[in-house]
């Protein structure tokens, strides 16, 4: 059994010479919640594209539950073992929610009936109601239904929180917690709300103008970075920028704010030699990982 | 299951056109009923009735098609997944297959139309027709019915559902007002190839539009194939 249920590299795809992903590389561990980051146009979409077979790629490989997808018969193979929730959760509007399930069922010979009954009583979706007559909470239930009592391996989900109130966000959160628990279902999702990746994932991948900039167990991301804020007398001298280790610096007036990673105390240690005359080591949030990376300052 | 979502999907255009037909079916009795084509003579009314039956085949084929997987796209200017169509593009199903699918179930509700409406036809004139006569008669009719179904499944691939129905319509009008000026045009046209008034029942087999309208259907499948396999979603 394969251990890494999603992993490319060397990603590369381009729209008209606009590079959308560059050599990007990314492994998702069987179990792991990931929450897939990035600010809009930073090829979060493309990538699930890029997984789901939609788009071909210009460069790089592709494997999922460990095998090449580098044909049309190796994706369908690996499209029956995963599920797959839009963000606007589109299905049918010429079906019902039971003709929707009863479509979809044969495809997958894994399909869980007491899945089925168990989310169809959780969700109370009405069997007999046309998919245009639901509300977008009760078609993300569908939607999430169809994914689970497949069976999936791995669930890949672009926004699947999107448009939903916050009691049905906390119901859809906790459900695929659970679902990662109980069933080992890898789930990689792609979201804009850095409250629930914190809440939910255990890995985080940032990604940025199509490139990883941040991509690991988010606890550990947690405990490897620190925010160092230095203040001076006069103006925060600029040798604080070739720092080793040293990610990120911002600098105004008198004060400045590090974002630095690995031996941090080495860090403070030199950073105290340049003379500040105050020095605070913090944690760092998802929030403040997320935004000094894609920000780029 | 292909085959079911493809009958829920067409299932309101079928009985559409079968309303339609009707609507044609009962309109020559209606006006024998009423006896308000008194001084038309029988000739020109059998003209009218040709001409509109070719339009109808042409309006059935282009609204039965729709094979295209764009046809499930949803309307929107946003980047990113949107429609229907990235749920039947997660499925674990060909590409080519859906199209098979689609446009298979489509090109059989053609046929059973235009089969509907060409016996009709036969049945409205004047003079006897032979079981021979009405056999080559459909079958050169749904050959030619075929070759405007088959654009129509090369545009949906490419086109949305009005784009699609919009360019084969315009295409096939090209193609009418062309063949009055070209002769090679006329010669392997399907829209004169469906025609009683251009190949009358009892003329010899018409082989040109007949050839031309397969090579026409296949070499567009094979391009719809192509395409649907190459796209990018």
């Amino acid at each position: 059994m394969n251990d890494i249920i999603i992993a490319a590299d060397g990603l590369s795809k381009s729209y008209d010479g606009k590079p959308a992903l560059r050599s990007l590389h990314l492994e998702v561990p069987r179990g792991s919640i990931c929450g897939f980051l990035g600010r809009n146009g930073a090829g979060k979409t493309t990538t699930l594209k890029l997984l789901l077979g939609l788009l071909r790629r210009d460069a790089g490989s592709i494997r999922l539950f460990g095998e090449p997808i580098d044909s049309e018969a190796s994706s369908i193979g690996a499209r029956r073992r995963l599920g797959f929730v839009s963000e606007d959760k589109e299905l049918y509007p010429f079906m019902t929610v039971d003709q929707t399930i009863r479509f979809t069922r044969p495809f997958f010979p894994g399909w869980r009936r007491d899945l089925e009954e168990k989310y169809l009583d959780l969700f109370q979706l009405p069997r007999k109601k046309a998919v245009p007559k639901l509300s977008k909470g009760m078609r993300t239930q569908l939607m999430l239904l169809l994914a689970m009592a497949r069976g999936a391996e791995l669930l890949l989900m672009d926004e699947p929180t999107s448009g939903l109130d916050p009691a049905m966000t906390e119901d859809v959160l906790q459900i695929l917690a659970d679902l990662a628990a109980s069933d080992g279902t890898t789930i990689f999702f792609s979201s804009h709300q850095l409250a629930e990746v914190e809440q939910i994932c255990d890995r985080v991948c940032i990604i940025d103008q199509g490139q990883v900039v941040i991509d690991g167990v988010l606890d550990d991301l947690k405990s490897e970075y620190r925010r160092i804020l230095l203040v001076f007398d006069g103006m925060a001298p600029r040798e604080l920028a070739g720092l080793p280790g040293v990610d990120h610096l911002r600098q105004r007036g008198r004060t400045a704010s590090l974002l630095a990673h690995g031996d941090v105390d080495g860090l403070v240690e030199r950073a105290r030699s340049l003379g500040p005359t105050s020095v605070e080591v913090r944690p760092v949030t998802l929030k403040e990982l997320f935004l000094d990376h894609v920000r780029g300052e | 299951m292909l085959w079911y979502k493809a009958w829920l999907e067409t299932r309101w255009r079928f009985v559409f056109m079968v309303g339609m037909i009707l609507f044609v079916w009962l309109t020559p009795e209606w006006i024998t009923a009423t006896g308000v084509h008194s001084g038309v003579p029988a000739a020109r009314l059998w003209m009218a009735i040709q001409l509109g039956s070719v339009f109808l085949f042409i309006f059935t084929a282009i609204f039965l098609a729709g094979s295209g997987i764009n046809t499930q796209g949803a309307y929107t200017f946003t980047p990113g997944f949107h429609g229907s169509m990235l749920f039947t593009l997660s499925l674990p199903v060909s590409r080519r297959r859906l199209l098979f699918v689609r446009g298979g179930l489509g090109a059989l509700q053609t046929c059973i139309l235009v089969v509907i409406m060409a016996c009709y036809i036969l049945h409205l004139r004047p003079e006897a027709t032979s079981v021979l006569q009405t056999l080559a008669y459909l079958a050169r009719t749904i050959v030619c019915t075929m070759a405007i179904y088959a654009l129509s499944v090369l545009l949906a691939c490419v086109l949305d559902e009005i784009w699609h129905v919009t360019g084969a319509f315009i295409f096939w009008i090209a193609v009418f007002l062309v063949q009055s000026k070209f002769d090679w045009v006329a010669r392997i046209s399907p829209l004169r190839g469906m025609s009683l008034n251009c190949y009358p029942i009892t003329a010899p087999i018409p082989w040109a539009p007949i050839v031309a309208s397969l090579v026409f259907a296949g070499v567009l499948l094979c391009a719809s194939v192509l395409m649907v396999q190459r796209q990018e979603y």
